[in-house]
């Protein structure tokens, strides 16, 4: 068996970083970073990017070294990624910001508004009913993120986790102060109003669970994770920074099929839109704003929504381009619109 | 800040020439340009805009000469700065659009705070309309306009005099600071009136469960000046080493 010899150049000095001999042809990019990592430790693998031309894409993990393009000599680039965060944590973090905090403002925790209300409860039912929903809510994208969802990448940059809690967690102290003011005016026509909000909002949770599940059963559980990844398997189910975090012991996978409808009424939303999951929960915030009669949360909603497209959009296109024979009605987010 | 973010920014309504754009961080230039429909567009753009600030540069001076002093000039050129400032949301457009290189984004902040800047608090605030920070703002945004737009006219027609070129990189190191200082006494004198008016404020209880204090909201806005305007100072400082350099090297050549 012939080896291969490895050189590692810096992509943007063209410096010499590190020179492997004796790589066997059928190692994957995953085992070239780890061993890498060997010659410099501050690199993790999660930080290298390799790839065969300095402004090219980059290499994946399970890419072989014998089908690359490259001679028995091959010179890959490195970049350095940056500092990384694990999804998982990522995910944990910006939905229990939200848990929490709503229930500071809920319980009229001092300093928030006038000291005669510390500790008080509000006298309308409609509030209590939204703590129970928006605490339901992050409770289950928490219990979703440990033990559904399946990612394919294991990392983002570090900023990125500042950026995405400022988001969820600024949001969350902008609703939750109007809903559990003391001035907090109910929905204008009452009871009827509350109950179909709910209504919607349960209904598009249960949705969006049900298509979280069915997308988590089309990665099989049985492929392992490339070696250097080691007990963790993280990854999304496409670009976009994804509802789709995943078991920390699960392993997960790359593969990816198109995902049809099942036995579940919830999920034969997925004759008409490629990602219902964003659909749902759109839907359940839509019904929030509903519920709470309040701007700040119908605002959140449309922030949420654009982003959403923005990412259905991108997986649609992806699907489009991967399966030659992909159902052609379905549109990325709103059935025949969006 | 209106002041500075304008000056630094864009890479320009079209053209070559240096490029300036804040969000830029030197990547590979793509060579392909406007059509000649968006070019010839563009060049009448730009000159139709470098005229108007030319108009209101003149004004401000006519209106001193007839006054005799410096004091409350804005009313004489208040309708062309609004005219030709609120105009430059064209720009977005043309960005959205990719006549102009420039990212969306970063235009639309530079213009947007101009707008504001304009009808949020000069107008809306009436009492301000009087402030001699006001001066100072338009001076400021009126220089570095007229210089920015006669850049790009000439850059699209390929023929930049080494002039506006030295004056686009080298007079906001004094414009720039003038523009802000003026942006934000501004915002600061019409404080008091904003807080008794309650003006553009909605306070709860209401139907939409929503308040917003415009008081609070300039004073954020105040503060963001200072992470800000460092950032965009020192990228015109850093593209101005670039650019002159570059210039000299190639006159050396010559």
């Amino acid at each position: 068996m012939k080896h291969y010899e490895v050189e590692i150049l810096d992509a943007k000095t063209r410096e010499k970083l590190c020179f492997l001999d004796k790589v066997e042809p059928h190692a994957t990019i995953a085992e070239i970073k780890n061993l890498f990592t060997k010659t410099h430790p501050q690199w993790y693998p999660a930080r290298q990017s390799l790839r065969l031309d300095p402004k090219g894409k980059s290499l994946k993990d399970e890419d072989v070294l014998q089908k690359l393009p490259v001679g028995t000599t091959a010179t890959l680039y490195f970049r350095d990624l940056g500092a990384q965060i694990s999804w998982v944590t990522v995910f944990l973090t910006e939905y229990a910001g939200p848990l929490f905090i709503y229930l500071l403002f809920y319980f009229r925790v001092p300093f928030i508004y006038g000291h005669k209300y510390d500790f008080t409860s509000s006298r309308h039912t409609v509030v209590h009913l939204a703590c129970i929903c928006h605490s339901f809510h992050y409770v289950k994208r928490l219990l979703e993120t440990l033990f559904v969802h399946r990612f394919s990448h294991g990392t983002m940059p570090l900023r990125n986790i500042f950026k995405n809690c400022t988001y969820y967690w600024g949001f969350a102290a902008w609703m939750a102060y109007y809903i559990n003011h003391p001035l907090y005016t109910p929905p204008t026509y009452g009871a009827q109003q509350v109950k179909l909000a709910l209504a919607i909002f349960v209904i598009c949770q249960l949705g969006n669970f049900s298509i979280h599940m069915a997308l988590r059963d089309l990665r099989p559980a049985g492929e392992w994770p490339a070696p250097g990844k080691g007990g963790m398997v993280v990854g999304r189910l496409g670009k976009g920074g994804s509802h789709l975090p995943l078991l920390s012991c699960l392993p997960g996978s790359k593969t990816r099929k198109i995902p049809y409808p099942t036995k579940n009424p919830f999920t034969w939303l997925f004759l008409l839109v490629s990602c219902p999951n964003y659909t749902y929960e759109v839907g359940s915030w839509i019904g929030f704003a509903i519920m709470t009669q309040c701007l700040p949360v119908a605002l959140f909603s449309l922030v949420g929504f654009t982003q959403m497209t923005i990412w259905a959009k991108g997986k649609h296109r992806s699907y489009l381009k991967e399966f030659r024979d992909y159902p052609p009605l379905r549109m990325p987010i709103i059935p025949f619109l969006l | 800040m209106a002041a500075a973010a304008a000056t630094a920014a864009t890479k320009g309504n079209g053209g070559g020439g240096a490029r300036a754009g804040a969000g830029e961080g030197g990547g590979a230039r793509k060579k392909k340009g406007p059509g000649p429909l968006a070019t010839a567009y563009l060049v009448i753009y730009n000159v139709v805009m470098t005229a108007g600030w030319l108009v209101i540069a003149v004004g401000l001076v006519r209106a001193y000469l007839a006054k005799g002093s410096y004091h409350s000039l804005y009313y004489s050129i208040e309708k062309p700065l609004k005219f030709f400032q609120t105009g430059a949301l064209l720009e977005i457009l043309h960005c959205a659009v990719g006549i102009v290189p420039s990212s969306v984004v970063l235009t639309s902040f530079q213009v947007m705070s101009r707008v504001f800047l304009i009808w949020a608090v000069t107008h809306s605030v009436k009492e301000v309309q009087s402030e001699d920070s006001v001066l100072l703002f338009v001076i400021a945004w009126t220089i570095t306009e007229i210089i920015r737009y006669s850049f790009y006219t000439f850059s699209l027609l390929n023929h930049l005099p080494y002039l506006i070129k030295w004056a686009r990189y080298t007079l906001f190191i004094v414009l720039y600071p003038m523009g802000v200082s003026g942006e934000l006494l501004t915002i600061y004198a019409a404080l008091p009136f904003v807080r008794q008016a309650g003006l553009y404020s909605i306070s709860l209880p209401n139907k939409y469960n929503f308040s917003f204090d415009y008081y609070a909201f300039l004073i954020l806005i105040m503060i963001s000046y200072i992470p800000i305007f460092p950032q965009l100072y020192f990228h015109m400082i850093h593209q101005r080493r670039k650019v002159l350099s570059h210039t000299e090297e190639h006159k050396k050549f010559e």
